[in-house]
């Protein structure tokens, strides 16, 4: 025994064979800051089941809809596929489903809402996150915030090109309807404050009032009406005030905020020009977003600093830059250095400063809350707590700047901090997670069928620049399955019962991907099995198990079709749903074949002879394996070894003078719906001793 | 390892006729190996006996188990499912496992599933061959490391015989001459002075002929009347 192993009695104890994914997380999860089910919802895709992939995203991120329009997705930069081919696409899966599933959203509201007041100060993903948690947990959280509607920064500067404001919606309504509160147009410090918050009950105050307000730079000329601050700019923008800009406009800075704030003024009809301290490589701004930025006649100027704002009276003619010689030190610390002999003058008629957001620290005000020497809110961020009892801080304005979804961590995990200061418990959260899985290693990885990924159809860029509409259009469903079926299940495939494994070597034998070892006992390493299933089916021992299904389960599930058929025929079909569409996985097709239930699985690789007996044994009549060829299954040898599990039970029904025919093999399952219910139609009738030519006529 | 082969069905439905209440009971040591007594192929017997029953109009309750080894009685408290309950347990262990579970269940018949047929090596996926005829008498060093009991249809120690033809056997054509492979082997290894040796002849008190054989292990006995049987 080697720690980890597992026992048939343990198990036997556990309350689904989900819980030993546990154990070690996919790389996707362990990465994501929320450490959403990735795992979970691109396999629920791949079934075409997107509401409860919808649901089981919305268990870990409240900002879904968004999350799947702007997320940085490091999921997808930690996944396991890049070392086969290519990310899978998560965050359009993401996408497909949340949007899909839209205002419909499983809303699993707290059975009462009786716990503490807690007021929450700013609705962006932080704040919103953490408001989400109290509530599910029975608190009554209310959030205040200074703009009119609830989402942050990704309602009052994200360009509506990158996410419509439908898409915001359904997060902050699903939010909302789990019993927070949303008061808008109140912004504390000026219109109430943390003091008063306290007065009328609220038990704890959190602030998450994120990077709120431009970072300037005090240059010579800076204060021309036309030198912007970058989120004015956006938020005059997304409130529908055409803000006062030229026909050139130069952007200085590098990020991402740079880059929605030139491809804004370009759809304003300006030419655009960025410019930032760093080169091609250092600029910090995602490629995706430069790219995108480029096609849509974005210039660049790399390693310029921007020296004076040069005037003409009341109008800027352009700006005076000098050459940045670096902009990090040998630490890699944020050190720019300058040739000023190296000085050029750039024209332009509107300058927007995007170097960098800032704290409004205006709820300070009244609240008796320290700052430190730098003016940034004091806070102990393994409490979120700050130096009053009962307020805490989360988000952008105590992390370092991020994204939504880190935003919503830091929420969910300041939601914990309140549930235990209000619990009158000591606040210490456990921020230790099971291990993830490692890379894939080389010689399975080339094992791997390849698939190329599916991107998202972009708009013509010459379109795009003519208004605010979406650039990537939503992946369709059958896109969104083919891409969810590249995932590989890292963590959701084997594991061996030691106690009953006989070390027989049929899974070294049968594993198409050369993955098991057996050394005492069988040892499958799971992160590099594929989770086909295929030693699961053939061990003999019954002593592999699989994490991410049951074999009882899919028992169970083809006894309860079976006993749901009326009348004679009692067809049970397993097909291999690599290719099928989601109305085919959900039972939704019109044009089934009467008598014959579909049970459709991942590949029919995980279907054992033992499976076909009981669905016999369980009163079916017939039963129909339906497998695609051999090259479009997404495992190697699966079709030519299900077809000798097929022609093993078909010898047993012999055996015992039932005819063979009653168990069907065909491989129709990747040529089409057309194609393979023909083929199904034909099955059937051979299982019932019927004739081809007689079936036909 | 122990190979055994599942019994013609028309056999195993003899000897379970007029029974109700059957247990197939699996072993997992050799024959789950070798792919035919595991707990699957209870599982799948199960379900074809059951299947059988219900095509014939029959009532009959079949289950099944496996435990560890049936060769050993510790591992019967590992049963889930008792064989006193059952009009009969379909032990698909080798004969051994039937035997001894015959002994340590005398109230319950336990029918052998499976026909126990030799002592075996893997030499590809899903087959295995005949290595060791357990003669109790091993000779592998002087033979080239080929067995002449199992690799030679008459089990001669001083081989060939006139019958080989053409490297085959006269007692089945499919098969090659043992003792010409012994040749083979023992000239490849330059010790062709051992196959001039003439061994002496088998003494059959080693192998079946001086009745049941036993292996007592004094060191691990723990009463007199252990060995004393």
């Amino acid at each position: 025994m080697r720690d980890g192993d597992l026992t048939t009695d343990q198990f036997a104890q556990l309350e689904s064979p989900q819980r030993l994914m546990e154990r070690e997380w996919a790389p996707c999860r362990y990465h994501c800051p929320v450490h959403a089910d990735v795992r979970a919802y691109v396999e629920l895709t791949a079934m075409g089941r997107f509401k409860e992939a919808a649901d089981v995203v919305r268990e870990g991120l409240p900002f879904a809809s968004v999350c799947g329009r702007i997320c940085h997705h490091p999921c997808e930069a930690n996944c396991r596929r890049c070392d086969v081919d290519e990310a899978v696409a998560i965050r359009e899966i993401k996408r497909f489903v949340c949007e899909l599933a839209g205002v419909d959203a499983t809303v699993r509201k707290a059975a009462v809402q009786e716990k503490a007041k807690v007021a929450i100060v700013g609705a962006g993903p932080a704040g919103m996150a953490a408001g989400l948690e109290l509530a599910r947990w029975g608190y009554r959280p209310t959030i205040f915030e200074k703009f009119p509607v609830a989402g942050g920064i990704p309602a009052t500067a994200i360009p509506t090109y990158r996410l419509p404001r439908d898409v915001l919606a359904q997060d902050t309504d699903w939010i909302l309807a789990h019993g927070v509160e949303f008061v808008g147009n109140c912004e504390i410090g000026k219109d109430k404050t943390i003091t008063d918050l306290k007065a009328e009950g609220f038990a704890a105050v959190l602030i998450a009032t994120g990077l709120a307000k431009s970072r300037m730079l005090p240059l010579p000329g800076a204060d021309n009406k036309r030198v912007l601050g970058v989120l004015d700019f956006l938020t005059d923008t997304c409130f529908g005030r055409t803000p006062d800009i030229g026909r050139n406009v130069l952007v200085v800075g590098g990020g991402n905020v740079a880059m929605d704030a030139a491809r804004t003024a370009r759809r304003l009809g300006a030419q655009v020009t960025v410019m930032c301290l760093e080169n091609e490589e250092e600029m910090p701004a995602w490629d995706w977003e430069r790219d995108e930025a480029e096609e849509e006649g974005v210039k660049f100027v790399f390693r310029r600093g921007p020296v004076e704002v040069l005037t003409d009276g009341d109008n800027i003619v352009g700006i005076k830059t000098r050459k940045v010689t670096r902009v990090f030190d040998e630490a890699g610390k944020f050190d720019p250095q300058y040739d000023d002999s190296d000085l050029q003058d750039m024209p332009c008629d509107t300058v927007i400063m995007a170097i960098g957001q800032m704290a409004d620290m205006g709820f300070v005000e009244g609240s008796g809350l320290s700052t430190d020497e730098r003016g940034h809110l004091a806070y102990n961020p393994a409490t979120h707590q700050t130096s009053q009892a009962g307020v805490f801080a989360c988000g952008e304005i105590v992390t370092s700047p991020g994204s939504a979804v880190e935003a919503c961590a830091s929420g969910q995990r300041a939601a914990s901090a309140i549930d235990l200061f209000l619990s009158g418990k000591a606040i210490s959260i456990d921020d230790n997670l099971p291990p993830y899985i490692d890379k894939i290693a080389e010689q399975t990885a080339e094992k791997v069928l390849k698939v190329k990924r599916y991107g998202v159809v972009a708009e013509d860029p010459a379109k795009r620049v003519t208004n605010f509409d979406e650039v990537d259009h939503n992946f369709e469903e059958m896109i969104a399955m083919a891409e969810a079926r590249r995932c590989m299940s890292c963590g959701g495939g084997a594991e061996v019962l030691v106690d009953k494994c006989a070390a027989c070597l049929t899974c070294l034998r049968v594993c198409p991907f050369d993955i098991p070892k057996v050394t005492d006992v069988a040892r499958i390493e799971s992160s590099l099995c594929q989770a086909c299933g295929m030693c699961i089916a053939e061990c003999p021992a019954n002593a592999i198990v699989a994490r991410s299904w049951s074999v009882e389960q899919d028992i169970a599930d083809a006894r309860a079709k079976i006993a749901g058929m009326g009348g004679e025929r009692k067809i049970v079909a397993f097909i291999c749903g690599h290719h099928a569409p989601a109305a085919a996985w959900t039972g939704q097709l019109s044009d089934a074949i009467a008598g014959v239930a579909e049970i459709y699985m991942p590949s029919v690789s995980r279907l054992s002879a033992a499976q076909v007996l009981h669905a016999l044994e369980d009163g079916a009549t017939g039963v129909m394996v339906v497998a695609c060829n051999e090259g479009a299954d997404r495992y190697p040898t699966a079709p030519t070894r299900v077809a000798k599990r097929v022609a093993q039970v078909r010898g047993l029904l012999d055996e015992i003078g039932i005819s063979p025919e009653k168990v069907q093999f065909i491989t129709e399952a990747d040529q089409g719906r057309a194609a393979m219910r023909n083929a199904m139609a034909a099955a059937a009738d051979r299982i019932e001793g019927k004739s081809e030519a007689a079936a036909e006529s | 390892m122990i190979v055994a082969e599942r019994k013609p069905m028309d056999e195993i439905l003899e000897m379970l006729a007029g029974r109700k209440k059957v247990l197939v009971l699996g072993c997992g040591g050799c024959v789950t190996v070798c792919l035919t007594g595991g707990e699957r192929q209870a599982e799948m017997l199960a379900s074809q006996l059951k299947l059988a029953a219900a095509a014939s109009g029959r009532k009959l309750q079949v289950d099944f188990d496996c435990i560890t080894r049936q060769c050993e009685k510790e591992f019967f408290d590992n049963l889930s499912k008792f064989p006193a309950d059952y009009d009969a347990v379909l032990s698909i262990a080798c004969g051994a496992g039937v035997g001894y579970m015959s002994e340590q269940f005398p109230g319950t018949p336990i029918l052998p599933g499976m026909n126990t047929t030799f002592l075996a090596s893997n030499v590809a996926k899903g087959i295995w061959e005949e290595y060791c005829r357990g003669c109790g008498d091993c000779m592998l060093a002087w033979t080239g490391g080929i067995c002449p009991i199992a690799k030679c249809s008459k089990s001669l120690v001083n081989g060939t015989c006139g019958g080989t033809d053409k490297g085959k056997c006269e007692v089945n054509p499919d098969m090659d001459c043992g003792w010409l492979l012994i040749y083979k082997r023992l000239e490849s290894l330059g010790r062709l002075d051992e196959y001039r040796k003439m061994r002496p002849l088998r003494d059959h008190r080693k192998d079946r002929g001086n009745g049941i054989r036993r292996l007592v292990l004094a060191e691990m006995t723990e009463e007199e009347s252990d060995n004393e049987q």
